[in-house]
């Protein structure tokens, strides 16, 4: 879990939070949603201590973060499970992983579903795989939270399911995933809690039963939008 | 298995190129040697192996093998292609050092001081580098702006000694020299010591060959590794301009070829590196020594005649991994 309270912070004179407080709950799928340029990959930055701010009270109990940016570049030359193997590197002065780190490796592999491209060259996944294989990295480092900057951009509407599948597996694991992403009706059946930033600087923090109403939608998107909800999903449409 | 393959050939080009080194030339000593070599007549041909052929090439392959290191290394912290071991000021500290000897001592230890310039150099550039915000495209820029200073001052002590003019420029092409200020078995020691610090930071390649913002959560642990590996380069490429002075061109070439055999692997990349950068030089020694016998090519222009041609070969057909 991670609770923040007494966020400010100011890059340049423009202001990205006033006196923010946001809670990130334990073992669940955290959305992050707003339009662009409200803050939400600098949030993701604060969180993961690259950005700091003016000031911050954080509490927070998790053994080791994973941040994946939104856009990255790939090693060459190197298959899916060298690349995973890579971040085993970073402590050990070691010239080739443990059986151990190996099994692991295949365990997180199998969990993504990678298990037949485990041996293809990274230069040609698609980008479905791809960012799968970029989840499986920061599982294999033993991260128990994962941030995810718009995982599922430049994707087709069945890989974007594919991953956020995965996501959804992962996060019952035991695993804390908080993500941003523009497409509400898939945040809306994916997400647990919802972050929503506002051109006012507010912060919207709801469960997904409270956070899906015209009110807040309107709030965070500056245009109306009709809610329906059926026995268990959000289908949420532009209002004309 | 394709990759151990073109780990075997290059080791039987690695074997070829020390058979040439060794054994071949003007004075062919041919493969009897061998049997004559481990008793301890004192012939001719036994003078010329030990005293001449064996630390020319011992210390060709330590000037080839340090420079490819050291480019690779520049190359994967810097995740730059173009990055080469003389970007940390090194040759126009060495050259800079070499001309000032020739210029003020009268001294034919070129190497030392060639050695001393190159390590100065480094230090100037890491210095104002600054270790607290290190950066390592701020240090390509300093150390190009010490490389340009250096070189311009290089150029104006040439043309104001036209006396010397000849030496310098002729030291400053490279070559394999025969001095022996510092005995070669020190340098060998020094060599296998860079080696083996070499051979610990090769697994951190492979941890930085990550995405540089997926790397931003371990700041710490990358600056760190960063620093220490920018200091081991200095290092190897100060010895490299010991033992061959200033050959252009290895440290880029080197780690390029090996790259397009064996992708980001760094540990392949390692062994590979080694076995090319210590053939090509190798080669080009003999041929530096051999072409227009009695006279010496100077090494370094060997290297550039034979290098490019073959470097551009190889973009031709491999050239599509640079997908920028």
């Amino acid at each position: 879990m991670i609770k923040i309270e007494n966020l400010n912070l100011k890059l340049d004179n423009l202001i990205f939070f006033e006196n923010a407080s946001i809670t990130i709950p334990k073992n669940e799928i955290t959305v992050l949603v707003g339009l662009n340029g409200t803050g939400k990959t600098t949030l993701l930055k604060v969180i993961s201590g690259l950005l700091k701010p003016q000031s911050i009270k954080i509490e927070k109990s998790y053994k080791e973060l994973f941040y994946l940016p939104q856009r990255i570049k790939y090693p060459q030359g190197i298959t899916l499970f060298e690349y995973i193997e890579s971040s085993f590197y970073k402590n050990s002065w070691k010239w080739f992983v443990t059986k151990e780190e190996k099994e692991k490796i295949e365990e997180v592999i199998a969990l993504l579903e990678l298990t037949d491209k485990k041996n293809t060259l990274i230069d040609n996944l698609s980008s479905g795989e791809l960012q799968k294989a970029n989840i499986a990295l920061g599982l294999a480092t033993k991260a128990d939270i994962l941030l995810l900057d718009e995982p599922i951009s430049n994707m087709d509407l069945i890989n974007q399911i594919k991953v956020l599948d995965i996501v959804k597996k992962i996060s019952s694991t035991g695993i804390t995933c908080v993500m941003v992403l523009h497409d509400i009706n898939l945040s809306s059946s994916y997400g647990d809690n919802f972050i929503g930033l506002t051109k006012n600087k507010k912060v919207i923090q709801k469960k997904k039963d409270d956070f899906f109403t015209s009110e807040n939608l309107k709030e965070i998107y500056g245009i109306d939008f009709k809610v329906i909800k059926d026995d268990k999903d959000f289908h949420i449409q532009i209002f004309n | 298995m394709k990759k151990k393959i073109s780990i075997f050939v290059l080791l039987i080009i690695l074997a070829l190129s020390l058979y040439l080194a060794l054994f071949a030339g003007y004075n062919d000593i041919g493969i009897n040697l061998f049997s004559k070599l481990f008793n301890l007549e004192n012939d001719s041909d036994n003078m010329l192996l030990t005293l001449l052929r064996f630390p020319r090439a011992l210390k060709a392959l330590i000037a080839g093998v340090c420079l490819a290191l050291a480019g690779m290394f520049m190359q994967a912290i810097s995740k730059n292609p173009l990055a080469e071991p003389y970007i940390t000021g090194v040759s126009a500290g060495a050259g800079l050092g070499i001309v000032l000897s020739i210029l003020f001592l009268n001294s034919s230890n070129y190497s030392i001081f060639g050695f001393l310039g190159a390590l100065f150099a480094c230090v100037l550039v890491v210095l104002f580098s600054g270790f607290s915000k290190f950066s390592i495209t701020k240090l390509i820029l300093i150390g190009l702006s010490i490389n340009v200073f250096a070189n311009a001052l290089m150029s104006l002590i040439i043309l104001i000694n036209p006396m010397k003019s000849y030496t310098m420029m002729l030291v400053l092409s490279g070559g394999v020299t025969n001095n022996e200020i510092i005995s070669n078995k020190f340098l060998f020691l020094i060599f296998v010591v860079l080696l083996i610090i070499s051979a610990l930071f090769v697994p951190k390649l492979n941890f930085l060959r990550l995405d540089s913002s997926l790397l931003e959560t371990n700041k710490n642990k990358k600056y760190f590794y960063s620093a220490t590996i920018i200091a081991l380069c200095a290092f190897l490429t100060s010895i490299s301009v010991f033992a061959a002075g200033i050959l252009g061109f290895i440290g880029i070439i080197v780690p390029q070829i090996s790259k397009m055999l064996f992708g980001y692997d760094y540990r392949y990349l390692f062994v590979s590196n080694i076995l090319l950068g210590a053939s090509v030089v190798l080669i080009a020694d003999f041929c530096a020594r051999s072409v227009i016998y009695p006279l010496q090519v100077p090494l370094g222009l060997v290297v550039a005649f034979i290098g490019a041609p073959v470097f551009v070969y190889f973009l031709t057909k491999k050239g599509d991994m640079f997908n920028d």
